[in-house]
């Protein structure tokens, strides 16, 4: 998919939560999360978190030296879960 | 979110599986061999068009169902207009859990974060539709040659400068 839109002189940009997967499949650019599959871009209720993986995806379209690169973010799914967590709690989502 | 890259690829990948899943279903999953050429940026990201595709199933309530129990997969596509509610959309697909996109869909389809990120000028726009389909497909020749196709050729007709592609 991101091959055949790249090949169209479009930019393309994909999170993943599989790398084995995307090293097979070769998309241009890759920015690697270490998440529960379903949960590409974060937490819920976690905007910032939801953001950043966004803007750290857009910034891999200038910022990828070549194609077929695969950027990791450092950030554990643990983290998340926990930032998230209390997030809704403030939120008074959950108890 | 102090962990360094390797220590969280130490304790989260999983060697094998690519390998495993092809083993049982030969010709499942894509490998390829080549790196497509990187088409450069024309203009600032404040000016750009964003589109954004998606294996999420994620489709505007009323439209058909994608059909997530084909043997083979379901090769279409869905239009998601951009500036769709969350609460006029649902998803369709069996493959990836869906408890985080119960509470909140942004965190596999984060239509709400691209809108703010256009009203904070950050981005330039969104195309008008973005583009969904389902991830269980079994046969990505056929993939390759038809769906990934028909998506390009939208998403280039609306304009996009970047897209955001996201397998669920």
């Amino acid at each position: 998919m991101q091959r055949a839109v790249e090949r169209r002189g479009i930019p393309t940009v994909s999170p993943t939560v599989a790398r084995d997967v995307t090293e097979h499949a070769k998309p241009p650019r890759a920015v690697f999360l270490p998440f529960l599959m379903g949960h590409l871009f974060g937490v819920p209720h976690h905007v910032a978190l939801q953001r950043r993986i966004i803007m750290e995806c857009l910034g891999r379209v200038t910022d990828a030296p070549e194609s077929g690169d695969i950027h990791t973010l450092p950030i554990s799914w643990s983290t998340a879960r926990r930032e998230g967590i209390e997030i809704e709690r403030g939120l008074g989502l959950r108890g | 979110m102090t962990e360094s890259s390797s220590e969280v690829e130490a304790r989260q990948l999983r060697p094998g599986l690519w390998a495993t899943v092809n083993e049982r279903y030969p010709g499942s999953m894509i490998t390829k061999s080549d790196l497509v050429p990187l088409a450069p940026l024309r203009k600032p990201l404040s000016e750009c068009r964003v589109t954004f595709i998606s294996t999420s199933g994620v489709q505007p309530k009323g439209t058909l169902p994608f059909d997530t129990v084909h043997p083979v997969g379901d090769y279409t596509f869905r239009r998601v207009p951009s500036d769709s509610r969350i609460e006029d959309l649902e998803i369709h697909q069996l493959k990836y859990p869906t408890a985080g996109a119960d509470r909140d869909l942004n965190v596999i389809f984060p239509i709400e974060r691209l809108r703010e990120l256009v009203a904070d000028g950050v981005i330039g726009g969104l195309t008008e539709n973005f583009y969904t389909f389902i991830g269980y497909n079994m046969d990505p020749e056929r993939l390759e040659s038809t769906l990934a196709e028909d998506i390009a050729a939208a998403v280039s007709a609306e304009g996009a400068d970047i897209a955001l592609a996201a397998p669920a």
